[in-house]
């Protein structure tokens, strides 16, 4: 391995998960081992029924177009492909009690921890983000 | 049209799918093997620099068609940093510079394709080693053979199969074009 990349993601709309999983598979294609923990707004890009369609920030609808133009990734092929990438998926136990949420509402593959999870992880990392 | 041992398509693909993509194709190639990768996303070409010197593969060179950037990468060869070198004869890169110009000399690069549309000696003829086998015997054995690569290592293979091959003036040109700092032409 490269290095260790460690993010937080912490929020909820669709430029938040561009955000978190470009840097993420980006890393992962650097032979970086990755871990994303998701936690409160985060928790949607991971939600199963939320991470298809994921709201932009209130004011910017607009950029909806631009996302066409530019062809990119729709957020489950980068999800997909940041598994199969072998990014770590860690879904905050915290939240989702607060939220109500099970992890079968999340999708497959995921871990579910706490804050010490993520911090066992990001200690020694090269590169740690939060988003 | 440079020849190469993979082809990989992510154009109208963006950031970081051509990353993403080559890290893909490059698993399936064999340590150092060529692969091209087209791209239209215009930051592919700083990403591709710096993932190849983060991942320890060649990025050998881009070419622009229009809005298609053509760029060439060599899968990393572990083997070729350090093995030894078995063939006896060799020369240094300073003392391979007083020989340019010379028509009794001949100067073979058996570096892949793309490596040597990149950047070669002027005059130097182009032969890569999976060839050589095959295309030695259009080269004048009574001619000094000066036989170069990247490092110095495809370039001793080379050499002892020339010498093999009954030419008897062969020498590897040890350092080799990663520390050229002579005249280079590119095509």
């Amino acid at each position: 391995m490269a290095g260790k990349t460690a993010i937080i993601a912490s929020n909820g709309t669709l430029f938040d998960a561009y955000k978190v999983y470009n840097i993420a598979t980006a890393a992962a294609a650097s032979d970086h081992e990755v871990a994303i923990f998701f936690t409160f707004e985060g928790l949607n890009l991971i939600n199963k029924e939320a991470y298809d369609q994921l709201a932009l920030p209130e004011g910017k609808e607009q950029i909806a177009e631009g996302f066409k133009n530019s062809n990119v990734p729709a957020v489950p092929e980068l999800v997909e492909m940041a598994q199969e990438l072998g990014v770590k998926f860690i879904g905050c136990q915290m939240t989702m009690d607060v939220f109500g949420l099970q992890k079968e509402a999340f999708v497959d593959g995921i871990e579910v921890g706490g804050a010490v999870t993520f911090l066992e992880f990001a200690k020694d990392a090269d590169v740690t983000l939060t988003f | 049209m440079i020849h190469t041992d993979k082809l990989l398509d992510a154009k109208g693909l963006a950031c970081p799918m051509p990353i993403v993509r080559t890290k893909k194709a490059m698993n399936e190639l064999e340590p150092g093997q060529v692969i091209e990768v087209q791209a239209t996303d215009k930051g592919s070409l700083a990403d591709l620099k710096a993932w190849a010197k983060s991942s320890g593969h060649q990025y050998l060179g881009t070419s622009e068609e229009g809005d298609v950037m053509k760029h060439y990468l060599r899968k990393a060869n572990a083997s070729e940093e350090k093995e030894e070198l078995q063939y006896p004869h060799t020369i240094t890169n300073d003392d391979l510079q007083q020989q340019l110009g010379r028509d009794d000399v001949i100067i073979l690069d058996v570096r892949e394709p793309a490596e040597y549309a990149f950047g070669h000696i002027p005059g130097a003829v182009s032969i890569p080693l999976g060839e050589l086998e095959n295309s030695a015997a259009q080269l004048d054995q009574n001619k000094e053979v000066l036989v170069i690569c990247r490092t110095g290592n495809r370039s001793d293979f080379a050499a002892k199969q020339l010498a093999e091959k009954g030419f008897s003036q062969v020498k590897n040109v040890v350092q080799g074009m990663s520390e050229w700092n002579g005249p280079v032409e590119q095509n």
